[in-house]
């Protein structure tokens, strides 16, 4: 999918990733980059600016494999902006499948 | 690339940003090499998926600008984050570099025209002093009420103004939030 637009749908992935469990950030990366065809360095800026406005808190953990990895956990604030793109996401998505359905059969 | 490269190269293009910014930004890439180890990459694939270190840092520095902003607005910060901005790729000359010069332009103009229409009485009553046999009590009237225009339009460019700077703020936000970004090819 080459669109301008990915970006914002980027943003909505994290957020419901971190919806059931913190996650590491390069856990993050792999989850979505299996889906979707991304840069994964990316994330990262996506990631510290959500952390900044407020949608994510950050802390460390010892991992077994090797030195400790940041964890990113969301915030009550970040749990309600997730479920306002969600909302915003499910309208958009079902308007665009409606319209290709229409298209499909009028073919 | 070699993990040694990227992160060189990453560091080099945030050299802008905060001493204390930079190494959090480096230790999280530092992170994310050596998980990638441990599951059996290269330097060279982790960097390849990872993309490229100028574009990501482009896009830690413009939303370290508009940050900036948010904090405090000055001119030389708002055209910096502007600036920043455009430079996430060419779509945003278009359509951040438009708008913006357009509705400047537009506070300048506002702002000429209150600070010309207040100033008027000054020359008009030093034109007076200087030949008194000009003077007309119409010219005089017409003179103040164009100082008073001049302060009205003044007032409300002071709100035109904050207006204007809080909608480029959000507009730049949605920009670094939307448009152009975790592009492979882009």
């Amino acid at each position: 999918m080459n669109v301008q637009f990915k970006k914002g749908v980027l943003e909505l992935c994290v957020l419901v990733l971190l919806e059931k469990q913190d996650r590491y950030g390069y856990e993050l990366v792999q989850n979505i980059s299996d889906q979707i065809d991304i840069s994964e360095g990316s994330v990262y800026p996506l990631l510290r600016r959500l952390t900044k406005e407020g949608y994510f808190t950050t802390y460390l953990k010892e991992s077994t494999e090797g030195p400790p990895r940041k964890y990113y956990a969301l915030t009550a604030d970040g749990r309600t902006y997730l479920y306002a793109l969600l909302e915003e996401w499910k309208v958009f998505s079902n308007g665009v499948n409606q319209i290709i359905k229409e298209g499909v059969q009028n073919d | 690339m070699t993990k040694e490269q990227f992160l060189s190269k990453l560091r080099t293009s945030l050299r802008k940003l905060p001493a204390n910014e930079i190494e959090d930004i480096i230790q999280d890439f530092e992170e994310h090499f050596s998980i990638g180890f441990e599951n059996g990459k290269t330097e060279e694939e982790i960097s390849a998926s990872l993309g490229n270190p100028q574009q990501i840092a482009k896009e830690l520095v413009a939303a370290h600008h508009v940050e900036q902003v948010e904090s405090t607005t000055t001119t030389s910060n708002i055209l910096r984050a502007v600036w920043a901005v455009i430079g996430l790729g060419f779509f945003n000359l278009i359509i951040v570099l438009g708008p913006f010069l357009v509705l400047a332009s537009l506070v300048l103009a506002g702002w000429i025209v209150s600070v010309a229409f207040t100033l008027a009485l000054i020359p008009y009553l030093i034109n007076v002093l200087i030949h008194p046999s000009i003077f007309d009590f119409y010219e005089l009237f017409f003179a103040i009420g164009l100082s008073g225009a001049g302060l009205f339009i003044g007032i409300g460019m002071v709100y035109a103004t904050r207006g204007f700077t809080h909608g480029l703020i959000r507009y730049l936000n949605y920009n670094i939030r939307v448009v152009k970004g975790g592009l492979k090819h882009g």
